[in-house]
């Protein structure tokens, strides 16, 4: 069968995205299950303390609880295959209209932080590698070991106490995007949570990147460039730069495939209107059908990010390019 | 990590947070000093502004109905545009201030209601008798789950007559004194006829008019300018925001963007007074009780019950869970009915008492889950806090703190911790203690010896018009309870809620509902 194997970068992009699916699959199975294990009536779980015979029976009845397992996977299966993610038990709306906006909310966030993150952790991994030991290297070291094992909610409320409420006023203290508006019509509000993120993620990444760095800087083939009579500049860009940076990429994905799941945080401490809140609310709901679309789409983010990982680790490595 | 460990860790950092908030002086210090008192202290109501509430406790179950609620932010939606006949005013005196001039008596098995004339529905329809027989008809409909089915068993709503325009009769099924309480409560609100819940249109004879709803995150409400109440309301707009974590909402209050929130955590009151935030404590006559149910192990034993009562050091637990804001119960609930018996002795911590019970009961070395969740602020709390203190007497109370307590097994535990709003003691029966009660966790009364006349004293109460022979009656139901009940109820822990020092006319209110009934549905402030 070897012969129909697709070859070179793409055939590997298709084979990565193939097993994705199959992953997804699991994934969905996986999830179903689980919720379905739990013995609660999700009826009880939406009226909680309110709940009276009479309103439980109406909401049941409302919510087709009495259709069997198997069915009620399936329906939403075939669903999901016509782009159709089914109706939240607790809002009794589409889960796709219920989660578009929030979705969009997280993402603006995510991507902020990625963008703002990934290059500063970057540019002080590397400068603190090339000045290792020096002054800059053990300050920056110790600030980010530090900001590393404070957890996130503590860093949020620290910036919140000394920019936005006890302290100064500078900044709002939460960050509610209301229904109709998006995230980016109220930038000021922003500013915060970003700067949470960028500090959860950022010390993790400039971390590596300094490990990886140092280890190229004292490799054969960064020696040999020196002993060539290349100039700095070349070397550091041209040679060690790419060479440091492909388990870098490894620990990015990780980390922004970590934000995808767990800004929960940060949601909650900014009151920010995205897909943290949502997780949370539909667990304690067991709304299924927002959980199965919220867990499909964690899924769908480590598997892409991965991939995009995998890819640009390969594009700065030509041991790994030619063997493809 | 569990959730109790990370709620006290987001505690921990808001406190630590506020601690170093007492050096900064404040820079938006207001030039009004906030007294906290009612309307004379703070001059004459001024118009406009946009008044922005912070709530917790809702989420995407959030509805908008004029006699149902949720959550908590559906309480705070519902004050906007609806309201009763009758009206509890800030010491849950029931008052004939609302939609109706008078409802009577007019014999113990039949009420006539007048209404008021003139009112308007926001969308100009005049109310008249029809709307009440329509309103009181939805209510009494079984299948749409309506709070306040359980409260109309009695009524004959089939029977419900129009005398003219503005008068009903309302004639019952078998006698019931509580009419008056029930249409006081604030689910028993006036719709016009062929009304129905969000998203079709909500019109009220309230304050303001539903402009936007998102539910799980925010509502807004217009100021509705036909009010009846001439002057009424003060503010433009409304806006409902719901908060998933109450250090959020404290945040949001001192940095500005809120004006008011919902249940301030007991230990951050302190805190917020030190940064110029108004704080309303309101001695409520809502209880967290520790409910044993009397007919499972061991609790089907009185002596056990009655040694886990001796067992509470009341004081103690008021001041560590509610820092103190609140006062000791007796084990009898409605402290502000008329009809409430203070001649029973106050129940004290008696050890030594508690010991020799069990121990004549077989269970000197009593261990036993206590069920709870983070459902009302200090439910957890109570029931560690109560834990503790059951160590002294030898008993071993392993505290089970589930996400999922409100599920199947609720009303079926023989020992948890629940949460309950402010009611009539009659209504409460109805509510919590009587065999066909929603939500009867202590499986009360006895179905026989001892209490089991509970329910027919509970009709002769209902059937009696005069007043002190009812209360007489009252006394006696409340002694079985006090010996032979399974609630424990060490405290009423009244509600805390935190304000911007701009907004004025919040007076503590003894009722169910926080921030003064939300501001008797926000007409009855304004902004400096």
């Amino acid at each position: 069968m070897n012969r129909f194997r697709p070859r070179g970068l793409w055939g590997f992009i298709l084979r990565r995205l193939l097993l994705g699916i199959i992953v997804l699959i699991l994934v969905s199975i996986l999830v179903f299950l689980a919720t379905q294990a739990l013995p609660e009536d999700p009826a009880r779980a939406i009226l909680g303390r309110s709940a009276t015979p009479a309103s439980l029976a109406a909401l049941r009845r409302q919510l087709h609880l009495d259709q069997p397992v198997i069915e009620q996977y399936w329906t939403w299966v075939t669903g999901l295959l016509h782009g159709n993610l089914g109706t939240s038990l607790a809002a009794q709306e589409p889960v796709s209209t219920l989660l578009a906006p929030k979705l969009v909310n997280s993402a603006v966030l995510v991507a902020l932080a990625a963008v703002l993150s990934i290059p500063l952790s970057i540019a002080i991994g590397a400068y603190a590698a090339l000045k290792r030991e020096k002054a800059f290297d053990q300050a920056s070291s110790n600030l980010l070991l530090l900001l590393a094992a404070l957890p996130e909610f503590v860093v949020a409320l620290a910036l919140v106490i000394l920019l936005a409420t006890t302290v100064s006023h500078v900044l709002p203290a939460v960050s509610t995007v209301p229904p109709g508006s998006r995230p980016w019509n109220n930038w000021l509000a922003l500013i915060l949570p970003t700067l949470a993120l960028v500090i959860a993620v950022a010390p993790y990444v400039a971390r590596i990147m300094r490990a990886s760095m140092i280890e190229v800087l004292e490799s054969d083939y960064v020696e040999m460039a020196r002993l060539k009579g290349l100039p700095e500049r070349t070397v550091l860009l041209r040679h060690a730069l790419p060479n440091a940076l492909g388990p870098v990429f490894q620990v990015i994905a990780l980390n922004l495939a970590y934000l995808a799941g767990g800004i929960i945080f940060i949601e909650v401490v900014f009151n920010y209107t995205g897909v943290g809140g949502a997780i949370a609310e539909a667990v304690v709901n067991h709304d299924l059908p927002v959980i199965q679309a919220l867990a499909m789409l964690i899924a769908a983010v480590y598997v892409i990010l991965n991939l995009l990982a995998d890819v640009a680790t390969i594009l700065v490595t030509p041991k790994l390019r030619t063997r493809l | 990590m569990t959730d109790v460990s990370r709620r006290q860790l987001f505690i921990g950092a808001a406190g630590l947070a506020a601690a170093g908030g007492l050096a900064a002086a404040c820079g938006s210090s207001s030039s009004t000093p906030s007294t906290g008192s009612a309307t004379g202290a703070a001059g004459a109501p001024k118009r406009g502004g946009n008044f922005r509430l912070g709530v917790t406790g809702g989420g995407s179950k959030d509805i908008m109905d004029g006699q149902n609620i949720i959550t908590k932010p559906d309480q705070a939606r519902l004050m906007t545009a609806f309201e009763t006949l009758l009206l509890f005013n800030e010491n849950y005196q029931l008052t004939n201030n609302g939609l109706a001039e008078t409802v009577t008596q007019d014999n113990p098995k039949q009420y006539t209601i007048r209404l008021r004339q003139g009112i308007e529905f926001q969308n100009g329809k005049t109310l008249t008798a029809d709307d009440v027989i329509y309103s009181f008809q939805r209510i009494g409909t079984k299948k749409f789950g309506l709070t306040g089915y359980a409260a109309t068993a009695t009524m004959d709503i089939a029977g419900m007559k129009k005398l003219d325009q503005y008068t009903v009769q309302l004639p019952l099924k078998s006698a019931d004194s509580t009419i008056p309480q029930t249409l006081g409560s604030y689910t028993f609100n006036m719709v016009p006829t062929g009304y129905q819940g969000y998203p079709h249109p909500q019109v009220g004879t309230g304050a303001y008019k539903l402009k936007s709803f998102t539910p799980g995150q925010q509502s807004v409400h217009e100021r509705n300018p036909n009010y009846w109440r001439s002057g009424q309301p003060y503010f433009d707009t409304v806006t409902i925001t719901d908060f998933s974590d109450s250090t959020a909402q404290a945040n949001a209050l001192l940095g500005g963007q809120i004006d008011a929130m919902t249940d301030v955590l007991p230990s951050q009151v302190k805190v917020l007074q030190a940064q110029n935030v108004g704080v309303l404590v309101s001695k409520t006559g809502g209880w967290l009780p520790i409910c044993m149910a009397i007919d499972m192990p061991p609790f089907d034993d009185v002596r056990v019950r009655q040694a886990m009562r001796l067992i509470v050091d009341r004081k103690g637990l008021l001041e560590q869970v509610f820092s103190g804001y609140g006062f000791v119960g007796n084990d009898l609930y409605a402290p502000f009915d008329p009809g409430y018996d203070k001649s029973l002795p106050q129940r004290e911590q008696d050890i030594a008492q508690a010991k020799s019970l069990l121990k004549a009961a077989g269970q000197a070395n009593l261990a036993v889950d206590l069920h709870t969740t983070n459902g009302a602020s200090g439910m957890v709390e109570t029931a560690t806090v109560f834990a503790n203190q059951a160590q002294a007497a030898g008993v071993k109370i392993n505290v089970i703190n589930d996400p999922n307590f409100y599920g199947n097994q609720y009303l079926k535990l023989a020992f948890s911790v629940d949460f309950w709003g402010t009611r009539a003691y009659l209504n409460q029966v109805q509510q919590g203690s009587l065999p066909n009660a929603p939500y009867n966790e202590t499986h009360w009364p006895p179905k026989s010896g001892t209490g089991s006349n509970f329910g027919s004293l509970y009709n002769q109460a209902l059937a009696e018009t005069d007043a002190a022979k009812r209360i007489q009656i009252e006394h006696e139901m409340q002694q079985i309870e006090y010996n032979n009940g399974g609630y424990i109820i060490p405290a009423f822990a009244g509600l805390i809620d935190g304000y911007a020092t701009k907004v004025k006319g919040l007076v503590p209110s003894k009722g169910t509902l926080n921030l003064d009934s939300f501001g008797h549905g926000f007409r009855t402030i304004w902004f400096a």
